[in-house]
């Protein structure tokens, strides 16, 4: 098995960016929902990203979310299968290999957000 | 005596024991809430495996419904293999007939329900049947199961969309912690009014579904309002009289002073029964609440004339 790179892990999130911004009923359902969400891949130290949901949108950024309404943290092969659809967040986030810090509505929302984009 | 034992996620506040008597036979039904922890329940429920005739889920479902499909709740399921010899079951088998039965006698039998009637379903997937029946009479319809599981602002208008979504997200959702999804324990006793989402209560003419998600949004005032739900107690009651409410409608009887879930109800058929859940089925349900003419409870909060 070869080991994640940063640019994996940015392809994956472009991915994901696409993904949610095409899906029109995906933001409709989150038109309210204004937060910030940082990305912690644990095996990539270096790595920062900072998602921002805004109305709807979702926009991410190569930088450190000071603030963040959600920590998103998992080894960075986990992170990029659930932004490439390729797993969803709810068998690792059982097992514990991937942690949601946030509040429950918080962290319900986004696996909502996820099984919306890869059930279509 | 049979004995009916119902384990509920729920609020030990709620407790209760009866003793009643159904086509001759004495049954004694006792709730214990083990306010959301989830091994006190399945703790309790092996505790009492083999001792009682039949158990009860409540606070918790063990299946979701969406148009034929059936999705399993992996903590429902945890809870409902506790019980090696005494049958265990959710409510789903009596849902189904007990609240399509309710809307018709609404329909039919009072003023309440018309087919113009504006309905908020607070949560469709827990009780698929009476979400048919509100179609099926052709009530506009706003199904809540987005807003009010996941705060999501998100009204879904139609059966098939419900259906669509649910099958998206539904086979994951059900592994999840059932406390991500449903208020359970300390939560269930959450007071105050909220504003959010109130555009939905205030659009409609029937708040519909399960009490703790009615309750967990619900506005200063919905006058004019009227609420078909599950189970409610006198504090229930008194507040949704205080905000407005002309009637609440319970889909179960009251016994012995109590309302109990339709998980207490599909137990307490069991037991009188004999029988095995899956060896009554749909239709051997059906037939038991035949036999027992269940009526809906229809309180009148505001007084003046019962409709």
């Amino acid at each position: 098995m070869t080991h994640a790179t940063p640019e994996d892990l940015y392809a994956a999130l472009d991915h994901f960016r696409a993904k949610v911004n095409e899906n029109q009923r995906l933001r409709q359902m989150n038109r309210d929902w204004n937060r910030d969400i940082a990305v912690v891949a644990k095996d990539l130290p270096d790595v920062q990203a900072w998602i921002r949901m805004r109305a709807g949108d979702m926009e991410w950024e190569r930088q450190r979310c000071d603030d963040p309404h959600i920590v998103l943290t998992a080894p960075a092969e986990v992170l990029i299968g659930i932004f490439e659809g390729e797993r969803t967040p709810t068998e690792p986030y059982l097992d514990g290999s991937l942690t949601l810090r946030g509040s429950q509505e918080d962290v319900l929302r986004l696996d909502f957000v996820s099984l919306m984009i890869w059930g279509e | 005596m049979k004995r009916v034992l119902g384990v509920s996620l729920g609020s030990s506040q709620r407790d209760h024991t009866v003793q009643v008597s159904m086509l001759g036979e004495e049954i004694e039904l006792s709730r214990k809430g083990t306010d959301g922890d989830l091994g006190r329940a399945e703790q309790l429920i092996r505790e009492h495996d083999g001792q009682v005739d039949a158990i009860g889920l409540g606070g918790i479902d063990v299946y979701f419904f969406a148009r034929g499909e059936r999705y399993v709740v992996r903590d429902g399921l945890r809870l409902m293999e506790a019980a090696r010899v005494t049958p265990a079951v959710d409510g789903s088998g009596i849902k189904d007939t007990l609240e399509r039965d309710t809307v018709q006698y609404l329909l039919h039998q009072t003023e309440l329900l018309r087919p113009t009637t504006r309905v908020l379903m607070v949560s469709a997937v827990d009780r698929f049947g009476m979400a048919e029946a509100f179609v099926e009479i052709g009530c506009p319809i706003v199904f809540g199961d987005l807003i009010f599981s996941a705060g999501m602002p998100y009204p879904i208008t139609t059966l098939d969309e419900l259906a669509d979504i649910a099958r998206r997200i539904l086979p994951e959702m059900a592994k999840m912690p059932f406390t991500m999804l449903y208020p359970t324990g300390k939560e269930q006793e959450k007071e105050g009014a909220s504003e959010r989402f109130q555009e939905y209560y205030d659009a409609a003419d029937v708040i519909a579904g399960d009490w703790h998600f009615i309750r967990k949004y619900l506005p200063s005032r919905i006058d004019g309002k009227w609420i078909l739900t599950n189970t409610t107690t006198a504090k229930d009651i008194a507040e949704l009289r205080q905000r407005g409410a002309t009637h609440v409608v319970t889909t179960t009887p009251e016994m012995a002073g109590r309302s109990f879930g339709t998980n207490v109800i599909e137990a307490m058929i069991v037991a009188l029964s004999g029988k095995r859940p899956e060896e009554l089925g749909h239709e051997g349900y059906a037939q038991w609440l035949r036999r027992l003419a269940f009526e809906p409870r229809i309180e009148n909060l505001q007084g003046g004339s019962a409709s």
